[in-house]
């Protein structure tokens, strides 16, 4: 999902560098602890951050509602919020992916800024999305970044960049999936200071499918009952719990004339896991929760 | 003097010869006989009589019977006849006198039962006299069947006579043709025991007075046929027979014992079991069934009698499940397997129930829904609605335990569990079935969720004042604190029966409505239950004024007002009760609420006078519902204001507990809380808090309502609670330890630290039940064995050691070869001429370069190197007795020893030391040892590849009893545990691969790896106990161990056999079609083929 400004009914294609990119109006965010304000005095002190959270928890959604939250804040006077310049690590990014690269243009190399180097340039939030997915030696150029010195060393331009000021590194990881094979190096982990991001309390997670889905305030509860029976299967036949994201879908498709029990089956049964077993357990639970 | 007179002076002389009392008889006889017989006719008489005494040596004792029958005889039979009644004892005196004297002797008797003979000439005869007189032929016809029976030799002669003797008792019952039936099987069973034909034929009239006239030619039948096939058990049917036919429809029995003529031919010593057990189990189906049931069978006995009688047997089981009307169809799925495809294997499997299709149309068809079906189902619903880990048990489970629940039909848990009944079929729709156990679930976790367990005694409640306190500070001091909150609050009552039943249907009313408003889906199925259950309450007018109190509290629960039934004049009782009742059906109401409402619903009760039937049966009204207006309100003064004497139940009292509804069960909070506190004792062991002293529990116990004691003398009671104490302490410590063991399991810490103490607890036997291949039926034999999985024993570390030491140079070998299969982890490789991806930087680098003119090299594609390692194995050791054999050793030819030392001593002594030095003082090698050896190798290997390996052993006897040792778990770290559990892998039992391959199948699956490898040692074929159709039977046992590496290679498994049977290639190659093997020809190869073979399978 990109920002609130982002979507509209019949926009059209739209091209920008990615350091042009801010949210312009303000994303539904709903606060569970204090999150926000251990997000803004990091940002002020310069203290890079990790997000840790299952998946669909909101750490995403977060990071955009800071990115525009923050922009009063060192320098970014503008009215629009800081730059976010989100990538999304797999296992083939390599270094060059991040800071940049030689390409040919007729009868010369040019230069390519790669996305964190243009984030460092223009005080941008460089939000690392699944970390743990890239390769951990891709993952030791950043370190330099993250300490007091913050600086981004380009060895094949032999060029040194010091961060702007409105610059700050994030990551996310979903400790989940953690296996002996996609950890974060110590080194790299002791960088950060870590927010905790869990699958909200059921209140505010109401609160949140309302919002997002636009369904009534009873569904959304509904959903979010669901939503804790479900979670209650983990690491009992389902690796992870039933992500806020699924619910707000499940809300979207009930919102829109889908009866709850068939939106629920396709947004969060099917879509939760493949086994055939836990997913009549869980369809059981849909159809104890939602009448006919 | 008269002629007889006459007569006796002419013979007496010659007859006093052959004994004294011959010539007194004849005198008796004549002189009878006189006024019947005309005087030439008596002469004759004479004759006859004494020639008969001088036919042979001993005829004098036949014709002693002959004059002493002979004046009956007369009576009944013209002089003609007499005559021919003398000849024929003539001639059976020829043979045998004694026959001849039986004969003689019953003739009187006999001929009353035999048939009049309708052509007697009433011209011979007088008005009136021989009108009984049996025909010649029938009397010949009679005489026949003795004849038959006597061969000549003293025991048939007693045989013969026996029949003779017997006959006027049999023809009572019999006819003739019936007799000759009988002869027959007497005949048959004499050629092989004389004394077994003696016994049946002495059986045979008491047996035929018991068999009804239509089924005695049946009978005799089937006897025959019996007798035939498996004439040992004659006796038996003689002695049982009518026992068990007895419960047969009378209409049918004919039918059945027809069938079960046709069977018996068919099967031989089977027979007679199977003629048992189907007649038993006829005996549990309604009669009013059997004709249908017989009909049936009997179309299948014309392909298969053996699938008729075997559809009879099953007909009880798959009555249980299905209407009538439904038999036909699941019949007719089992016919076409008989007539269509001609499976006569497949249909009698079918019929018996062993196959998965019969279970599959059985559950199809059938409207029961079977907790064992869809227990897991449930289990993860509970463990989703309430977050802990729920189990979901049979009831018949909680009842043996005999912690104090005893309904086996109805729901209940104890708080970590959750009782179900083992079916439900209550309803004529499979789905209605299945909600219905959904609600039976609900309610239970329900219990759990919404803290019907967790009263505590002072907390508030959210709806209802709280009085507690104040009626606690109004008794006397307790003497000792309670035990647990529930204790404390039953004790503020002094009918504890009543409080706890109140305080049941008050928390169960709180629990459903609570169940109904969050669980919108599944509140149409609990009204609908709930009103089930309501339409089946007990008569409520019989009740004392309290019981019926809480009996319409109930209804009202229910959810049904109109069900109630109450004297009119205590109306505003009533009203004040249900509005009570209606506090805790609002939201936000807790067990507190439910507590204090319980509190002032035994105050209202308490009131009432509760004398029994003080009511006429028109007094009961249905009360208006609209005076129970629309929202719950406590009664206005509450408990603490009543004087506590005003609420003693006074002498009258006798209330009667309502039976729960079955999704409900029993609700035992008090101990509920008894036990968790028990498990938190056991778990926290010498830990803090305070201990409870048995003698604690006991007076709980014994005042506590829930372990129902109720019924018991006094004596009785304080043994049945110790007993039952401990089983709860056994329970409380089971499940504690349970609870331990998941917490080290999560450590992960592999249990490395109180070895001793988890080992007897870790040592329990799991079962699994796995379905077995029937080739001949083409289908599976569902849940046929039982496989017990335990962890092998563990012996001491030496055998490990030794074997390292005695085979350092192959281990080392070997594990350098292993880690050379190690991949370096995956990881891109550039700079490659061809590959998967263009690698931009590189391509960029190659054109400028190429511009600069330095000679470029177009090394720009990138791959990734080979996944990472990702494999599991499984070792599936045989640990059959055969595998105790010795290895015959390949040892060089033995010098001729004659030839050798040619008699000089210095040669002798020389071979001496030779041969000594052949036989080492080692004891011999067996296959188990060589079994065991590879396991060291392999596991020192595997250590350095790092491959998640299990080993496991099996062996068993018989298909309940598959033993699987666990020698290292996959999952399972290695280390001293593991070492110890390798020395003390030995032979065992027999080897039934197939449910050892589906467990070690099922184990893998469960893991996580790419690559997945099963290698099975054996050394010979798979046998067991029961493993084919009888002993000598091999195929059956290979396709079921071929069909489980089937199954396993489906499952995406690799197998692998490795069999040291160097008979093994005949059957190896029908095993193990599409299956990769190997018979190691020379055994002591197996460590090194095992290892390298290893490498082929998963170094890749």
């Amino acid at each position: 999902m990109t920002g609130q400004g982002m979507t509209g009914p019949g926009r059209g294609f739209q091209q920008m560098q990615v350091e042009d990119f801010r949210l312009t109006s303000e994303p539904f965010y709903l606060p569970i602890a204090d999150e926000i304000q251990l997000f803004e005095t990091a940002y002020d002190q310069h203290l890079p951050v990790l997000l840790k959270g299952p998946t669909g928890c909101g750490k995403t959604r977060f990071v955009e509602y800071m990115s525009w939250r923050l922009h009063g804040h060192l320098g970014n006077k503008s009215e629009e919020g800081v730059p976010l310049i989100t990538v999304a690590c797999h296992e083939d990014l390599t270094a060059s992916d991040l800071v940049g690269r030689y390409l040919l243009e007729g009868e010369e190399t040019r230069w390519i800024d790669g996305p964190i180097t243009r984030a460092v340039k223009v005080g941008a939030i460089c939000y690392l999305d699944e970390i743990v997915e890239a390769r951990k030696d891709t993952t030791v150029l950043i370190h330099p970044l993250t300490d007091y010195r913050r600086l981004l060393p380009i060895d094949k331009r032999g060029e040194l960049l010091e961060a702007a000021d409105g610059f700050l590194l994030v990551l996310s990881y979903n400790p989940g999936y953690q296996s002996a094979l996609k950890d974060l190096k110590h080194s790299t982990r002791q960088r950060f200071i870590a927010i905790e991001f869990q699958y909200p309390p059921r209140e505010q997670e109401t609160e949140i499918i309302r919002a997002e889905a636009g369904c009534s305030l009873e569904i959304a509860g509904e959903l979010a009952k669901l939503a804790e029976k479900v979670r209650n299967l983990k690491e009992h036949g389902l690796a992870e719990g039933v992500s806020t994201r699924l619910l707000v879908y499940a809300g979207k498709l009930i919102a829109n004339g889908i009866s709850p029990r068939r939106a629920c089956q396709s947004a969060v049964v099917w879509g939760l896991t493949d086994d055939v077993e836990v997913q009549q357990s869980i369809e059981e639970v849909v159809t104890s929760i939602f009448p006919e | 003097m008269t002629l007889a007179q006459d007569l006796t002076a002419r013979y007496q002389a010659g007859l006093r010869e052959q004994s004294e009392p011959l010539a007194e008889e004849f005198a008796a006889a004549a002189e009878a006989l006189e006024p019947l017989l005309k005087p030439d006719e008596l002469e004759r008489w004479a004759e006859i009589g004494v020639a008969l005494s001088t036919r042979s040596l001993r005829s004098w004792e036949a014709a002693s019977e002959f004059f002493r029958a002979s004046p009956a005889v007369a009576k009944l039979l013209s002089y003609e006849r007499m005559e021919h009644w003398a000849t024929i004892g003539g001639w059976l005196s020829d043979s045998s006198p004694t026959v001849a004297a039986t004969y003689l002797r019953v003739t009187p008797e006999v001929i009353e039962q035999l048939p009049p003979d309708p052509e007697t000439d009433p011209g011979i005869t007088g008005e009136g006299m021989f009108d009984t007189m049996p025909s010649r032929t029938d009397v010949e016809r009679w005489v026949r069947g003795g004849e038959r029976l006597n061969h000549s030799n003293w025991k048939s002669v007693a045989l013969a006579a026996l029949y003779f003797e017997y006959s006027a008792r049999l023809l009572e019952q019999l006819t003739l043709d019936h007799l000759h039936e009988l002869v027959d099987i007497i005949d048959l069973l004499s050629e092989r025991s004389y004394q077994l034909a003696t016994s049946c034929l002495e059986d045979s009239p008491a047996l035929f007075a018991t068999l009804e006239y239509p089924d005695r030619r049946p009978f005799l039948d089937f006897a025959k046929s019996l007798t035939k096939s498996s004439w040992a058990d004659t006796r038996l049917l003689f002695e049982r027979g009518p026992q068990l036919l007895k419960h047969i429809h009378a209409g049918e029995r004919a039918d059945f014992l027809m069938l079960a003529a046709s069977v018996v031919q068919s099967s031989g010593r089977q027979g007679f079991p199977r003629f048992m057990e189907t007649a038993s189990a006829l005996r549990l189906v309604p009669v009013a069934e059997h004709g249908t049931l017989i009909a049936l069978a009997n179309r299948l006995a014309r392909r298969s009698p053996a699938a008729a009688m075997a559809f009879l047997r099953s007909s009880p089981v798959v009555l249980a499940r299905l209407t009538a009307e439904q038999i036909p169809q699941w019949v007719e799925t089992g016919a076409r397997i008989l007539f269509e495809d001609e499976n006569i294997d497949g249909a009698e499997a079918y019929f018996r129930l062993e196959s998965v299709r019969a279970e599959q149309v059985l559950s199809g068809l059938s409207a029961r829904v079977e907790l064992s079906d869809i227990g897991a189902l449930l289990r993860m619903y509970a463990k989703a609605l309430t977050g802990a880990p729920i189990a979901i048990r049979s009831t018949e489970d909680i009842v043996d335990r005999g912690i104090g629940w005893v309904q086996e039909s109805m729901a209940t848990t104890e708080g970590t569990s959750i009782f179900l009944p083992p079916f439900v079929g209550s309803f004529q729709d499979q789905r209605e079935n299945f909600q219905a156990y959904k609600v039976f679930t609900t309610h239970q976790t329900g219990r759990i969720e919404f803290g019907a367990f967790g009263f505590a005694f002072g907390l508030a409640g959210a709806h209802a004042p709280a009085t507690l306190g104040a009626r606690e500070e109004a008794l006397p001091p307790r003497e000792r604190p309670a035990l647990t909150e529930m204790e404390r609050f039953y004790d503020l009552f002094e009918a504890r029966g009543m409080i706890a039943a109140l305080f049941t249907i008050v928390e169960d009313t709180r629990v459903d409505a609570t169940v109904g408003r969050e669980y919108g889906g599944i509140r149409p199925h609990l009204k609908r239950l709930q009103s089930f259950e309501a339409d089946r309450r007990p008569d409520i007018r019989q009740l004392g004024l309290r019981s019926a109190l809480a009996e319409n509290l109930l209804r009202a629960s229910l959810g049904r007002r109109d069900l109630m039934r109450w004297p009119a004049e205590h109306n505003q009782v009533l009203v004040d009760a249900v509005r009570a009742l209606m506090v805790v059906e609002e939201r936000g109401a807790t067990v507190q609420d439910s507590a204090e409402v319980a509190a002032a619903l035994y105050d209202i009760a308490a009131a009432l006078p509760n004398v029994q039937g003080s009511y006429p049966d028109d007094a009961w009204e249905q009360p208006d519902s609209a005076m129970f207006g629309a929202s719950g309100q406590m009664p206005v003064g509450d408990g603490a204001d009543t004087d506590t004497d005003g609420q003693r139940p006074n002498e009258e009292m006798d209330f009667e507990t309502p039976d729960q509804p079955e999704f409900r069960g029993d609700f035992k909070p008090e101990l509920v809380q008894l036990l968790s506190m028990l498990k938190m004792q056991t778990g926290a062991s010498g830990g803090s808090g305070q201990q409870l002293s048995r003698e604690q529990v006991m007076e709980l116990l014994q005042k506590s309502t829930e372990i129902g004691l109720s019924e018991m003398a006094e004596g009785q009671v304080a043994a049945s609670v110790g007993e039952f104490l401990d089983n709860l302490e056994k329970e409380a410590a089971a499940s504690a330890k349970a609870q331990q063991q998941d917490d080290d399991g999560e450590g992960g810490d592999g249990g490395g630290s109180d070895e001793g103490g988890s080992n007897d607890v870790r040592n329990e036997i799991t079962w699994t039940l796995y379905d077995e291949w029937d080739f001949r039926a083409s289908d599976y034999r569902p849940r046929w064995c039982r496989v017990g999985e335990r962890l092998g024993e563990e012996g001491t570390l030496d055998y490990y050691e030794e074997t390292l030491k005695r085979h350092h140079g192959l281990v080392t070998e070997t594990r350098r070869q292993f880690e050379m299969m190690r991949p370096e982890s995956f990881r891109r490789i550039k700079r490659l001429e061809d590959g998967e991806e263009i690698d931009l930087d590189r391509s960029i680098e190659f054109i400028v370069d190429r511009r600069a003119g330095v000679g470029p090299l177009a090394q720009v594609y990138w791959r990734r190197n080979k996944v990472e390692r990702d494999v599991s194995v499984t070792f599936l050791m045989d640990m059959s007795a055969s595998t105790d054999e010795e290895i015959e050793k390949h040892r060089p030819q033995e010098r001729n020893s004659t030839a050798d030392y040619q008699g000089d001593p210095r040669n002798y002594f020389q071979w001496l030391a030779a041969r000594r030095a052949q036989y080492s003082p080692d004891p011999p090698k067996r296959i188990i040892d060589l079994e065991k050896e590879s396991v060291v190798l392999i596991v020192e290997a595997l250590e350095a590849i790092g491959d998640s390996y299990g080993i496991y052993g099996f062996s068993g006897y018989g298909r309940d009893n598959v033993e699987f040792h666990v020698i290292k778990d996959l999952d399972e770290r290695f280390g001293d545990r593991v070492r110890k559990r390798i020395d003390k892998i030995q032979p065992v039992r027999s080897t039934r691969m197939g449910p050892a391959i589906r467990h070690t199948v099922a184990k893998m699956l469960a893991h996580d790896s790419k690559v997945k490898i099963l290698i099975l040692v054996s050394d010979g074929r798979p046998q067991d106990h029961g493993y084919g159709r009888d002993r000598t039977e091999k195929e059956y046992a290979v396709h079921d161990t071929h069909q489980a590496l089937i199954e396993a290679k489906r499952a995406g498994i690799v197998p692998f056999l490795i069999t040291v049977d160097k008979e093994g290639h005949d059957y190896m190659k029908q095993l193990c079609s599409d299956v990769g093997y190997e018979v190691v020809d020379d055994i002591e190869q197996l460590p090194r083929r095992l290892t390298s073979l290893y490498r082929v399978l998963a170094g890749g």
